[in-house]
C-alpha cells in the first residue's frame, strides 16, 4: 500500500517586500508578492524525498485566499500529486485554534494518511502553534523541529534540533512532523508538471465541504483577538560620543556606576 | 479517532483563579525562560492577590521545587516518573491538562522554548482556550483579571495586543529572553505536591533513539557580552574581542554575517535568528546596527558600540558610542580596565 503524506502549506507575503502602513500599522498585503512559507518548502522537500525513496502519494493542503492556488500549483510542479485549497470568506481572521481545527477537519475528510508535514512556523504572523494544534485535534503523535526525516518500515525516524541537544526519535504512523527552516534545499518545479497541475486542477473546499458550522471557524471560532497595535517603543539612549582620548573617562564612569566591577568586588 | 470540536468557553470564568507556570528544567535546574515566567507570574499574581502555581514533569523534581520556591512559586505541582526523564509531547500535554482541569488557573504562562512551543497549543486545544503567542510584554487588568499580552509580528515591525476574553486559562507562550530573571530569595519555600505517576506503555512507542547534548553557549544567561561584526575585517579579529570579553569576565557574541562566514560558531549569534540577550553590559564592535541584530540585544542595560563610521545606525541604540577604529579603541579599553580591576587605590588613579 502506498504511503499517504499530507503537507500543510501557507502562502505568505514575501518577507523582503513586507510594508507596514505608517498610519494604520497594518500590513499592506497588496504590495508584497505571495510566496510559499519557507519551512513549508522544506517540509514538502522531505515529503518528496520519501516519495522518491519508498513511493508515496503527496497531497498539499493550504487554507487561504483564492490566490494561494498559485503556491499549490508550484508545489505540484515540484512533485506533489494532489492539491486542495481551503478557501472561504468565513475562514477569515482565524486564530491558531480555528486554523488548526479547519486544517484538521480537512485532513479528516481526506481520510487515510500516514505522515503529516508542516513548517515550524510562518514568516508572517509566525506563532508556530498550528502544527501541534492539528496533531492534538487529530489525536496523533508529533515530532517538532525536524532537520531530517526518513521512513523505516512503518515508522518515521526524525532528527530534531533542540536548544541544548540533538535528538533522534522513532515514532509509528500516523504522525505529524514540523520541519525547520533551511532543513534542506528544495527542488525546483518543472514547467511540464506545473502545466499538468493546471490541467488537473486544484480542488477547492469551503466550510460546507468540511461540514464545519460557521461559528466554529474564522473570527467567530477564535478564542483570541488581536487588539491594539503599536510600533515598538525604543528606549532612548544617550548615544554619548566618545573619542579614543575619552575612553579612560568612560571606563571610570562604568566602574563608578558598578557596571564593571573591581576584582575585590568594590 | 479525531475529536474536532469548537472552542466552547467555560460557563463561569470567575471560578478560574491563580497564575500557573509550566516549569522546564535541564540537568537539575530550571531553564532561564521558565524563571522569567515565574517572575512575571509573581508580579501578576501580586496585583490580583492570587497564587503562583508551578507545574513540572521529570524523574527527580524535589530540587526543581526547591528552586521554584526561591524564585517566587507558592505551590509546586509535580508528576514524577523515570520515563519523564525525556520529554514526550502527548503524556506531558495530558498531565498538564489534568493539572489545569483540577486547579483551574486564570492564567497559564509557558516560555516559548522549543519544548514550550511543542506543548502549548496541544494543551490549549485540549482545554479549549486560546494562546497569545510569542509575547514580549504581559500585564493584567486587575478588575476583570484580564491578561494583556503584546507580541511582535511581521519581523518585529509592529507589536500587537492579544486578548483572550472568554476562555480560560488565558494562555501565553512567551519569547525567551524578554523578561529579567527574578531576584532569588534564598530560603523562600513553597508548598510541594509531587505525585509518582506511571507512564502508559503506549507512549513508549515514541522512542528516543539518541540524545546528543550540545556544548552550547547560552548567551541569554550572560551579564556581559562583547560582540564582533563584519567590521572586524578578518576572522582573527575575534582574538581581540575575546580578550576584551575576558578582562570583563564576559562572553563573546557576534552578528550574523560573521557566523555565516564561519568566523565563529552559530551559538554566538545575537539577533532575530540568533539569541535574544539582556546583558548588563553589551559591547558591539564593528556592527552597523541593522534591526535584525538590534532586536536581539536592545534589552541590555548598558550598550557600548565601537564603530568608525560617525553615522553608523548602532549609535542611537548605544549609551556610549566610541567613534573610532575598533583595533585602536579595544586595546585602550583593555588596558584601562585592567588597571582599575586590580588597583586597590580606586578607579580615579589612572589617566
Ligand atoms: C498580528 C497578528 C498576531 C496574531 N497573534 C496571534 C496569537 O497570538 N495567537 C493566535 O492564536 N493567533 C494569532 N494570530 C492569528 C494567526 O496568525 C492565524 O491563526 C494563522 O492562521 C496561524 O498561522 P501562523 O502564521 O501563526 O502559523 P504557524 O503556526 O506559525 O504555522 C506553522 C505551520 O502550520 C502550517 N500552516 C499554518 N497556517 C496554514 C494555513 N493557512 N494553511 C496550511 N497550512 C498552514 C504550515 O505548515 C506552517 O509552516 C495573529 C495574527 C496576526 C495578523
Ligand atoms: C531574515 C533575516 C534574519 C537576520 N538575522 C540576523 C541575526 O540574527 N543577527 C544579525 O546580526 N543579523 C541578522 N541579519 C542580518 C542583518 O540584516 C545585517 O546584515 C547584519 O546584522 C549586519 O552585520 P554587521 O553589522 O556585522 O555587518 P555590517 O552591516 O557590514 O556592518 C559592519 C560595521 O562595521 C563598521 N566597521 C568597519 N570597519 C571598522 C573598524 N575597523 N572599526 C570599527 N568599525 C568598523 C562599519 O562602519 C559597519 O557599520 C538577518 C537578516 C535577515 C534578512
Amino acid at each position: 500500500m502506498t504511503l499517504k503524506i499530507i503537507v500543510m502549506m501557507k502562502q505568505v507575503p514575501d518577507a523582503e517586500e513586507i510594508f507596514i502602513d505608517p498610519v494604520t500599522y497594518t500590513l499592506n498585503r497588496t504590495a508584497a508578492r505571495g510566496v510559499i512559507n519557507i519551512p513549508d518548502e522544506n517540509a514538502l522537500e522531505i515529503a518528496l524525498q520519501i516519495k522518491d525513496k519508498v513511493g508515496a502519494e503527496v497531497t498539499v493542503i493550504s487554507m487561504g485566499p483564492p490566490q494561494a492556488e498559485e503556491a499549490i500549483i508550484e508545489c505540484m510542479g515540484r512533485g506533489a500529486d494532489r492539491g486542495i485549497l481551503i478557501t472561504d470568506r468565513a475562514f477569515a481572521a482565524a486564530d491558531t485554534y480555528a486554523t488548526s481545527l479547519t486544517l484538521a477537519a480537512t485532513i479528516d475528510k481526506i481520510g487515510k494518511y500516514d505522515i503529516i508535514l508542516a513548517g515550524e512556523s510562518t514568516t508572517d504572523s509566525g506563532t508556530g502553534h498550528v502544527g501541534p494544534g492539528v496533531a492534538e485535534f487529530l489525536d496523533i503523535d508529533q515530532v517538532t523541529y525536524a532537520e531530517s526525516a526518513e521512513v523505516v518500515d512503518d515508522k518515521i525516524r526524525v532528527k530534531r534540533i533542540l536548544e541544548d541537544a540533538d535528538e533522534v526519535v522513532e515514532v509509528p504512523f500516523p504522525v505529524l512532523v514540523t520541519v525547520l527552516t533551511g532543513a534542506n534545499i528544495p527542488r525546483r518545479a518543472t514547467l511540464r508538471r506545473k502545466i499538468d497541475a493546471i490541467k488537473k486542477g486544484i480542488e477547492r473546499w469551503d466550510h460546507e465541504t468540511l461540514g464545519l458550522p460557521p461559528d466554529w471557524i474564522g473570527i467567530r471560532g477564535s478564542p483570541t483577538i488581536v487588539g491594539a497595535v503599536k510600533v515598538p517603543e525604543e528606549k532612548k539612549r544617550a548615544s554619548k560620543k566618545i573619542s579614543l582620548e575619552q575612553i579612560p573617562e568612560m571606563i571610570d564612569e562604568l566602574f563608578e556606576k558598578g557596571i564593571i566591577k573591581r576584582e575585590d568586588g568594590a | 479517532m479525531s475529536k474536532l470540536i469548537n472552542c466552547v468557553p467555560p460557563e463561569n470564568i470567575e471560578e478560574y483563579k491563580n497564575v500557573m507556570v509550566y516549569v522546564e528544567h535541564r540537568n537539575g535546574s530550571i531553564v532561564r525562560g521558565s524563571l522569567e515566567m515565574i517572575g512575571r507570574a509573581r508580579v501578576i499574581a501580586d496585583k490580583v492577590n492570587e497564587k503562583v502555581i508551578c507545574v513540572s514533569l521529570g524523574d527527580n523534581l524535589s530540587p526543581i521545587a526547591e528552586e521554584a520556591g526561591t524564585y517566587g512559586c507558592d505551590i509546586f505541582l509535580g508528576a514524577e516518573s523515570p520515563e519523564h526523564r525525556y520529554f514526550r509531547s502527548i503524556p506531558y500535554a495530558h498531565k498538564i491538562t489534568d493539572f489545569i482541569e483540577k486547579y483551574k488557573p486564570n492564567i497559564l504562562l509557558i516560555s516559548g522554548t522549543r519544548e514550550g512551543r511543542d506543548l502549548v497549543s496541544r494543551i490549549a486545544v485540549r482545554v479549549r482556550t486560546g494562546v497569545a503567542a510569542d509575547c514580549v510584554e504581559l500585564d493584567v487588568e486587575p478588575k476583570q483579571r484580564l491578561l494583556i499580552s503584546w507580541r511582535p509580528a511581521f519581523g518585529d515591525k509592529t507589536i500587537n495586543q492579544i486578548l483572550c476574553r472568554k476562555h480560560r486559562p488565558q494562555t501565553v507562550s512567551s519569547r525567551p529572553g524578554s523578561y529579567p530573571v527574578p531576584e532569588k530569595i534564598p530560603g523562600r519555600k513553597c508548598e510541594v505536591r509531587i505525585e509518582k505517576v506511571k507512564l502508559d506503555e503506549k507512549y513508549l512507542k515514541h522512542r528516543i533513539v539518541s540524545r546528543k547534548p550540545k556544548e552550547k553557549l547560552d548567551l541569554t544567561k550572560s551579564d556581559i557580552i562583547v560582540s564582533g561584526g563584519l567590521g572586524l575585517g578578518k576572522p582573527d579579529g575575534f582574538k581581540l574581542i575575546r580578550e576584551l570579553a575576558d578582562v570583563l569576565g564576559g562572553d563573546v557574541g557576534a552578528s550574523r554575517p560573521v557566523v555565516d562566514l564561519g568566523w565563529i560558531p552559530y551559538d554566538h549569534q545575537v539577533g532575530q535568528t540568533g539569541q535574544t540577550v539582556r546583558a548588563k553590559l553589551y559591547v558591539a564592535a564593528g556592527i552597523s546596527g541593522k534591526i535584525q541584530h538590534v532586536v536581539g540585544m536592545k534589552a541590555s542595560e548598558t550598550i557600548i558600540s565601537i564603530n568608525n563610521d560617525p553615522d553608523a545606525g548602532i549609535a542611537k541604540y548605544s549609551d556610549y558610542f566610541i567613534n573610532a577604529d575598533l583595533y585602536k579603541a579595544i586595546p585602550i579599553m583593555i588596558d584601562e580596565i585592567k588597571k582599575r580591576k586590580k588597583g586597590s587605590g580606586g578607579a580615579k588613579k589612572s589617566s
